[in-house]
């Protein structure tokens, strides 16, 4: 791993509890530097697993909200991470490179209801208020369940941004490796 | 009816079973007026102090009172640098029994005074001797430490203070050549009961000098530990190697309410495989 602001822990520094995090090897830089506080690592893991995993929505879809948020969040470790994610969930090079702010996504996502969507992904990603039409407009091509789950997959990945940004957690090896084989910076 | 309380809940049924220990410590601070060789923490009069203040302690004795808790323990560093620690100390006796470890070289002149107070308290004072020959126990301990010990002993037996004496020893915990230091503590007034002889562990100082004994998590006395850092698994838990404090065997970085730390070493303890004690005689009171 490069370097970091926080010492990141291993198994032979990190508190007794968080020592399943470690037993399958690296468990990342995100465990690593949470478990220095052992009684936040299993609750917020937990909230990470469930609000960027598996729900109603799909990976597509997650995984648009998360790139995007963390692109407009200028999280470098978290968008290279879902570079990778969304490459691997089915979007394409362009359409990642959109995400990532280096095109607009205008020009690359054609598709009516997924316009609507990103728009209400751009504002909620973003300070203020979202506006009227771009709520309206997003409510009346997706279901309120699936608009709150991404809300609550938008507010983590500003958690996961604030904390890598903040920390200057880096990226790891595989996704270095797998980036630079793809040709991504 | 007796007056007796019994409470009851998770840690007190856990306590009164001996799940889980009764006694919870305190390290009010990490800096020392001595630097001994084989210290957990690297104290020094030069240490980072990682000050627990005086409310804080009183309100883990109010807290480990009111979920079943039996006794309370005080360690650093020293505690009796902190000017304050009598008052606080005796503010924690009233709710829970308390011991406080010291080195006892602190209490000439007025500080006798001061500590005299705690004579007929639920309090006890620990204190280290760790040789019946001068010069053994001062080469470890720093000078002169021998002679103000032997000293103060008996006099502050003498205002009422329950006195105790801790020996940490490299060899093995039954070796013959401690009899003269078991006659020397018996002749100060302090019974066999009260003299507690334990290994030195190789966390802090000792590791970075490659002595005493290695210890597993499951080696070192579970009683919950509460430091300026956080809760810890045990009082040799928070150790210090080259200025970096060990956090491999913290349980919360949460210390109040004292119920999130003690329910969290609740659950690490009902983690641990079975089996019997730790053989190697780690205790610390």
């Amino acid at each position: 791993m490069g370097m970091t602001r926080l010492r990141l822990l291993d198994s032979s520094s990190a508190p007794l509890s968080t020592l399943p995090y470690f037993e399958h090897g690296d468990p990342g830089p995100i465990v690593a530097a949470l478990a220095h506080v052992p009684e936040l690592l299993a609750p917020t893991a937990s909230f990470i697993g469930a609000a960027l995993g598996p729900g109603a929505a799909s990976t597509r879809h997650k995984e648009m909200a998360i790139l995007r948020t963390s692109a407009i969040q200028g999280c470098q470790y978290c968008t290279r991470a879902h570079t990778v994610a969304s490459l691997a969930s089915g979007l394409t090079d362009e359409e990642v490179r959109a995400l990532r702010n280096e095109q607009p996504w205008t020009e690359s996502f054609r598709n009516e209801d997924e316009r609507a969507l990103l728009a209400w992904i751009d504002a909620m990603a973003s300070t203020g208020p979202v506006d009227e039409l771009t709520w309206a407009t997003a409510r009346a091509r997706w279901p309120d369940h699936l608009l709150v789950e991404l809300a609550v997959t938008i507010g983590a990945t500003i958690l996961l941004n604030r904390f890598a940004t903040g920390f200057e957690l880096p990226t790891s090896v595989d996704v270095a490796e797998r980036l630079a084989a793809g040709g991504w910076a | 009816m007796s007056g007796t309380i019994v409470r009851t809940g998770t840690i007190a049924d856990a306590v009164a079973s001996g799940e889980m220990p009764g006694r919870v410590w305190l390290y009010s601070n990490y800096h020392c007026n001595l630097a001994c060789g084989y210290c957990l923490t690297e104290s020094s009069p030069h240490s980072p102090r990682r000050l627990l203040t005086a409310d804080l302690m009183a309100s883990v004795a109010r807290d480990a009172q009111a979920l079943g808790f039996t006794d309370l323990g005080v360690t650093g560093g020293e505690p009796f640098l902190l000017p304050w620690l009598t008052d606080t100390v005796l503010e924690m006796a009233d709710f829970l029994p308390v011991v406080v470890n010291t080195n006892g070289t602190l209490f000439g002149g007025d500080r006798l005074g001061r500590v005299a107070r705690l004579g007929g308290a639920r309090v006890a004072l620990q204190i280290s001797l760790d040789s019946h020959l001068a010069d053994v126990n001062d080469e470890a301990r720093g000078p002169d430490n021998f002679a103000k010990v032997v000293d103060v002993v008996p006099r502050l037996l003498g205002e009422g203070i329950e006195v105790r004496i801790a020996t940490t020893t490299a060899g093995p915990l039954d070796d013959p050549s401690l009899e003269p230091l078991r006659a020397l503590v018996a002749s100060l007034g302090v019974t066999a009961e009260h003299h507690v002889i334990r290994p030195i562990v190789r966390r802090g100082r000792a590791d970075e000098l490659g002595i005493g004994l290695l210890a597993a998590a499951r080696d070192i006395p579970s009683e919950l530990t509460i430091t300026a850092d956080g809760a810890f698994w045990g009082s040799f838990a928070p150790t210090v190697v080259n200025d970096v404090l060990d956090i491999d065997l913290l349980v919360s970085r949460t210390v109040l309410p004292l119920e999130i730390p003690a329910l969290a070493l609740l659950g690490l303890l009902r983690d641990q495989p079975a089996g019997g004690d730790s053989p190697l005689g780690i205790r610390c009171a």
